[in-house]
């Protein structure tokens, strides 16, 4: 008897992956577009795991000096060897630098204004002003916080400027690991590419064997219908691996990577969501849902957990109807996972609350949707 | 006159066409509004007035100047001191294990330090795993660190910050307005485009239909330039909706609203003529949509919809800029926030032009190919 099941789910492995290998754009979507578009675009946004990047070090920014004074010297000075403000530009005149911003020829205009010095002589707050283009989105919050932080620690009396020290009266040491952007955007990556692909190989493989007419066929064979799910489970896990490798290489050999977890941790984990998906493929294919209202049902899918999964808001920031959303889905809890190994190095183990409740998710998601195939096997086939 | 004729027929056809399938006319439209829902909700998420972050202290030095700080933080609406621990390691604890996303250390000799030196330092261990909670703590931390320099300034002889930064916006618009709406009004019009095609070509394909039109005595120019007129309508539709949602959103709308439509137009007319090219090679409806839709999410990166494409890496930045959907949001953004008129966005609309005129040959060449 098990022997038979387990030879089932073999056959329809086997059926999956013969399919699969015989359709060239199955493939290209499936492990090379999907891995290679998110990795290569986290890593051309934020540059790649081992640099540091600054956004705001080339962005043509306008420095106009109306005080004249050494101390306005000094911060510019300051600004340009923070590695911050490395495209300075000093030809402008404070109107001809407000006439360009907005035309792309710079994105900021920092004014020195008339009285800089005394206001620091007399030991005052001296104040500078930062005209943005705020027509570029982040652009003007990103130069702003930058700008805030270089100048908080500059000293008008010492002629080479300290680094991050300085005269603030209350230094706040940051301790614990610090992240790069591209290690941060390697979670959502793993993660994403594993629910876009999963979902639709799952769905609508499924919505197009029914519009094919094979569904039905498969449903009437002495294969029963556990093998059926089983079977194309087990292969599209072997897809998922193939993918979980293809995303880790890119990271590790091409962006420089380094996860803080092993290998083992890391599949199995990606492993994790890639069921919970699946079971949720299934429950949507029970549902008699067409090929085409798959990929709709899929692009809201990956949007609700774009907002709702800690990958754009960490969840524990957000309030209301929101809140409650990001609670019931699971694939929040698959990201925190992955976050927390990924970027922590936290044993799989301890994070079992975490674990129960994907894996308890995944459970539900594959009986409910044995169910439905089972109670409506006829109206499902057509 | 005759390509006109036929043109006009085709596009009309292809409206008709959506007016009789519910379905399709509903997403057409839904789009627009369910990602401005889902927006409305981040934003919300972002601006909003607390958080309530969980943050545990260890005051190491209990000293009047480490209790005020103490205060201050307690009081923060941003950050909520979950627990009071007596040891660092405690507090760290708290960090590693996900109990708190942040722990203040004040260490010992605190007070004495700033009273002495007119300087101190706390320690600040946050949860880095986390996307935007580390942000906000170090900002809530600063702020209470900075208050308790300025307001207890005298008591602790503690000197101002030396410079202060004021920004000022150019647009004129509230720096906590909502930057990424141009952007969305770009993405509404490459999904929007990318749905059209899928309706105009491959699932003409599918019902078998397309043969039908491609033997009828209409060119195939013709066809393509009807189904890009239908586009074109369409686009000016869900433009209208967004720009009704704007409005409605509070958002002020600085420039000519013709300009909007014009550059909604040809961000449209590029993405149908690409989705012509990509149609030309895939034929399943699904397979495509889902490969649009594969495209579409690194576009929100890397085509300047959340932030600045001038923000990006040297590599990153050059494929921004090879995008024409990259000038396309450029575009929306320099008429809708900064009023600019045509003569400012002409290059941009220019390069959409020109990527679309190139598009369009190899469509129809790729479709006699593989017809």
């Amino acid at each position: 008897m098990a022997l038979k099941l387990l030879r089932d789910i073999f056959a329809v492995a086997g059926n999956e992956s013969r399919q699969f290998w015989r359709n060239r754009t199955a493939i290209l979507i499936s492990l090379v577009i999907l891995p290679l578009f998110f990795t290569v675009s986290l890593g051309a946004a934020g540059g790649g795991a081992t640099t540091r990047f600054s956004p705001t070090a080339n962005i043509p920014i306008a420095f106009i000096d109306n005080d004249l004074s050494t101390d306005s010297s000094r911060l510019l000075q300051t600004l340009r060897s923070s590695g911050d403000f490395n495209n300075l530009l000093l030809g402008y005149r404070e109107d001809s630098a407000l006439a360009v911003l907005g035309t792309g020829k710079i994105y900021a205009a920092i004014v020195v204004p008339e009285g800089f010095h005394n206001h620091l002589a007399n030991n005052q707050t001296s104040k500078i002003i930062l005209y943005a283009d705020d027509g570029e989105p982040g652009v003007g919050d990103q130069i702003s916080a930058t700008l805030r932080t270089v100048v908080q620690d500059f000293n008008p009396r010492v002629e080479v400027q300290p680094e991050r020290r300085g005269l603030s009266q209350i230094e706040i040491v940051q301790k614990g690991a610090l992240f790069s952007s591209f290690n941060i955007g390697l979670v959502v990556v793993l993660g994403v590419v594993q629910i876009f692909a999963t979902f639709y190989e799952i769905a609508g493989g499924m919505a197009r064997e029914r519009e094919d007419g094979t569904l039905a066929r498969l449903l009437v064979s002495p294969t029963g219908l556990v093998p059926i799910m089983l079977g194309k489970t087990l292969f599209d896990s072997v897809l998922a691996t193939i993918r979980t490798f293809i995303v880790l290489g890119l990271s590790v050999y091409m962006f420089g990577a380094r996860p803080s977890t092993d290998l083992a941790t890391l599949v199995i984990v990606s492993l994790i969501v890639a069921l919970l998906t699946m079971g949720f493929g299934f429950v949507v294919s029970a549902l008699r849902v067409g090929a085409r209202a798959v990929v709709i049902v899929e692009f809201f899918l990956v949007l609700f957990l774009f907002a709702f999964s800690g990958l754009v808001i960490d969840k524990e920031l957000l309030r209301g109807l929101s809140k409650a959303i990001s609670n019931i889905l699971p694939w929040a809890y698959g990201f925190e996972i992955l976050r927390r190994t990924v970027l922590i190095g936290r044993p799989l183990l301890t994070l079992a609350s975490d674990l129960q409740i994907i894996l308890a998710a995944t459970v539900i998601f594959y009986v409910v949707s044995y169910a439905i195939f089972a109670l409506s096997r006829e109206r499902l086939a057509f | 006159m005759r390509p006109v004729r036929d043109s006009a027929a085709i596009a009309f056809k292809e409206i008709r066409q959506l007016g009789r399938d519910p379905v399709s006319l509903i997403l057409t439209f839904m789009f627009p509004i369910l990602l401005i829902g889902i927006f409305i909700i981040i934003t919300a998420a972002f601006s909003a007035p607390s958080y309530n972050i969980p943050v545990v202290v260890a005051d190491l030095d209990t000293s009047p100047a480490s209790e005020v700080l103490v205060d201050k933080m307690t009081t923060s609406s941003i950050i909520r001191v979950t627990e009071l621990l007596p040891t660092e390691e405690q507090a760290l604890h708290r960090v590693e294990t996900g109990d708190a996303m942040g722990a203040v250390i004040i260490p010992q000799g605190f007070g004495e330090s700033l009273l002495t030196t007119g300087r101190a330092f706390i320690v600040l261990q946050t949860d880095n795993s986390k996307i935007t909670a580390p942000t906000l703590i170090q900002a809530a931390v600063n702020r209470e660190a900075a208050d308790l320099a300025s307001t207890a300034g005298g008591q602790f002889g503690v000197k101002q910050v030396a410079v202060e930064v004021i920004v000022r916006p150019i647009s004129g618009r509230p720096p906590t307005g909502d930057p990424i709406l141009p952007g969305f009004l770009g993405m509404i019009a490459i999904l929007g485009a990318f749905d059209d095609i899928v309706n105009a070509i491959t699932r003409e394909r599918e019902r078998g239909t397309f043969p039908r039109l491609l033997l009828s005595p209409v060119s195939i120019i013709s066809i393509y330039s009807g189904k890009m007129a239908a586009t074109v309508l369409l686009t000016a539709l869900r433009t209208t909706l967004m720009l009704i949602i704007f409005v409605l959103m509070g958002l002020a709308v600085r420039g000519n609203i013709l300009l909007i439509y014009l550059t909604t137009s040809l961000i449209a007319v590029f993405t149908l003529s690409l989705g012509l090219v990509m149609s030309s090679r895939i034929r399943g409806s699904s397979t495509l949509t889902v490969l649009e839709i594969a495209l579409t999410f690194p576009l929100f990166q890397l085509t300047g919809i959340f932030q600045s494409p001038e923000l990006l890496t040297s590599g990153g930045r050059a494929i921004a800029r090879a995008l024409p959907w990259t000038y396309g949001n450029e575009a929306l953004r320099r008429v809708i926030y900064l009023g600019l008129g045509l003569d400012a966005i002409a290059g941009d609309l220019l390069v959409l032009m020109i990527s679309s005129l190139i598009m369009l040959p190899i469509a129809t060449m790729l479709s006699k190919r593989t017809m």
